[in-house]
């Protein structure tokens, strides 16, 4: 499969994954193997610092893959900008998913405080890959801020719904077409990735839907399948939908009362 | 015939083990703090015995031996000369409207556990089982297989056993193990019950930090533990004798093991009130912070080396799982 490009590195999996709510540092290592993925998402909490994380981190780095470190958790510019200058010390990466909650219930990202603190990093020469709502004017404005990367979401964190608006979606594909673009949080199905790459979108994110899984290894390989049909598909070039059917076999040599 | 036994930390294990082997054994205790351990895991911790609860998260042979002792526990406290607070009146689950996605996720996770089924229970059920929470969920699940017990009173009464039995006790011990000789002294077998206290010898161990609040609440009347599911901050509500609740517990991958923080003092208590409003005049008796030993698949280990037997990684199930675990242990001496 083709890769795409995260602030200027090629990355060849699709699939990110996420490190948090598996049944176990064992589970969470084998999904992670099973997915394919090169990229692994960790998040710092402030008890986490310094040595007390390590055995975690430890498993992390066992893992091999690259880690995008977030700021889940985070309400206000302030903290988020704190938490990602820590995550840059004790990860060793200028990258990070910038995830500034607006919403303490359903979790949705506050596109004003997105902005500001997104600026901030940027200017600190952090590569930023803010978490932030489908919405075409947000999404265009943190272009102008110097984004590369964006990540709207597909529905808000750990509901599992697929992605509520597709429109949306491909409008902010269609007019950020030289952008990377991924669907972060809201994904519980397979069928839900496969459609967010067939929508032309280079990635998808997601953590719940594989740990929170009966069997998290198993979804794991079906993420990963589900993620490389989709870029297929949509590299593809998928047939006009059309509202009459038409014969795939041809009909010269049946009757003419039956072509009706 | 009378061994020579040596137990490294005073904790659950250690004390579940000191207790089965001085009844014929000569035994000698080492912890690097005192006699109530205020650190270790099996202080700090609910001592809820919720294996069908437990289920959701872990694989169900371990709930099963979860369930096995259950009765364990009864017969470790019958034996005890000071009374222990013992409940097996099942636990109660319930969640907010706007959480019932959670709710029926929990129920659907289930595992079967022999012929111990969870019951899912309407408003009025509820009510029958715990008056104070009439009106306050419209649904719930209800776990009849589970129990509880106060820690901290078996923690004093397991000390005081062992002194009856002239168990002999090494406090504020720098533990060295050469061996089966610590600190110089040499025994038959050594037990070997320290927790994270023994991750130089066991480096895959970890830990996990967990915090929990004890209230004493006496416009607060559960008669068992109550389970609220919740997105984000899922607790459970232990009440112990005397209006005496604990509310747990965060599980954070860390081994910090600094204070509680504002932040999870805030979710459990915040949630624990939106179960029961007469928390708002609770007492904060105390705020503790435990880190629970595991290893990378969250099961607990046994190990016979030479003369020293290794008991560790009980992690979220240490009451739950102690009996079963010491057992296993104490029968590689043969």
């Amino acid at each position: 499969m083709d890769s795409f490009t995260l602030y200027g590195e090629q990355i060849r999996s699709r699939l990110l994954i996420g490190s948090a709510l598996y049944p176990s540092p064992s589970i969470m290592t084998e999904s992670i193997v099973a997915s394919g993925a090169d990229i692994v998402t960790v998040s710092l909490r402030r008890q986490q610092s310094a040595q007390a994380g390590d055995d975690f981190w430890q498993l992390i780095k066992n893992t091999g893959l690259k880690v995008l470190p977030n700021t889940a958790g985070c309400h206000s510019v302030k903290e988020a900008v704190t938490l990602a200058q820590m995550c840059r010390e004790v990860f060793a990466t200028d990258w990070i998913k910038l995830e500034l909650i607006g919403d303490e219930y359903n979790l949705q990202p506050d596109p004003f405080a997105l902005l500001e603190a997104t600026k901030i990093l940027l200017d600190e020469g952090f590569k930023v890959l803010p978490y932030c709502t489908d919405d075409l004017v947000l999404c265009q404005r943190l272009a102008d801020l110097g984004c590369e990367v964006l990540m709207p979401w597909g529905a808000p964190i750990g509901t599992g719904k697929g992605l509520l608006n597709p429109y949306n979606l491909r409008m902010i594909r269609e007019r950020l077409p030289s952008h990377t673009l991924i669907v972060d949080a809201g994904l519980g199905l397979p069928s839900h990735a496969c459609q967010a790459l067939e929508l032309g979108y280079d990635a998808v994110l997601l953590n719940s839907a594989i740990a929170g899984a009966g069997c998290p290894v198993t979804m794991s390989h079906a993420f990963r399948s589900a993620v490389e049909a989709g870029r297929y598909s949509y590299l593809a070039k998928a047939m006009p939908e059309k509202d009459v059917a038409s014969p795939s076999t041809p009909t010269m040599g049946m009757p003419f009362w039956h072509q009706n | 015939m009378s061994f020579k036994i040596a137990i490294l930390g005073f904790g659950l294990t250690g004390r579940l083990t000191a207790l089965a082997l001085s009844k014929v054994h000569q035994v000698s205790v080492y912890e690097q703090d005192d006699q109530h351990a205020a650190n270790s895991a099996g202080n700090v911790a609910a001592a809820m015995l919720a294996p069908l609860a437990e289920s959701v998260l872990c694989e169900q042979d371990i709930a099963l031996l979860g369930l096995a002792s259950i009765q364990r526990w009864q017969q470790i406290i019958s034996e005890l000369d000071e009374p222990v607070y013992f409940q097996q009146a099942g636990s109660l689950v319930v969640a907010h409207q706007q959480d019932k996605g959670d709710l029926h996720s929990f129920i659907s996770r289930l595992k079967p556990l022999a012929e111990h089924t969870a019951d899912t229970v309407s408003s009025a059920q509820i009510a029958d089982l715990e008056p104070e929470l009439a009106g306050r969920f419209h649904q719930g699940v209800y776990l009849p297989c589970e129990g509880q017990l106060d820690n901290q009173a078996f923690y004093a009464a397991s000390y005081n056993q062992l002194v009856a039995r002239q168990v002999s006790f090494n406090w504020h011990s720098h533990i060295t193990l050469t061996g089966h000789k610590v600190n110089g002294q040499s025994y038959d077998f050594v037990f070997d019950c320290r927790g994270l206290g023994a991750k130089t010898a066991l480096p895959s161990l970890r830990g996990v930090r967990g915090e929990v609040a004890r209230l004493y609440a006496p416009e607060v009347n559960l008669s068992r533990p109550v389970r609220l599911m919740h997105p984000r901050y899922p607790i459970y509500i232990a009440p112990k004798p005397n209006h005496q609740f604990v509310i747990g517990a965060t599980e954070i991958e860390s081994h910090d093991t600094g204070k509680v923080t504002v932040r999870s003092a805030l979710e459990l208590l915040s949630a624990a009130y939106t179960v029961h409003s007469g928390f708002a005049e609770a007492r904060i008796e105390s705020l503790q912070s435990g880190l629970r030993p595991a290893f990378a698949d969250n099961r607990p280990q046994v190990t016979r080396e030479g003369r020293v037997i290794s008991l560790n990684g009980l992690y979220r199930h240490g009451y739950l799982l102690a009996p079963y675990v010491v057992d296993e242990a104490i029968s590689l001496m043969t």
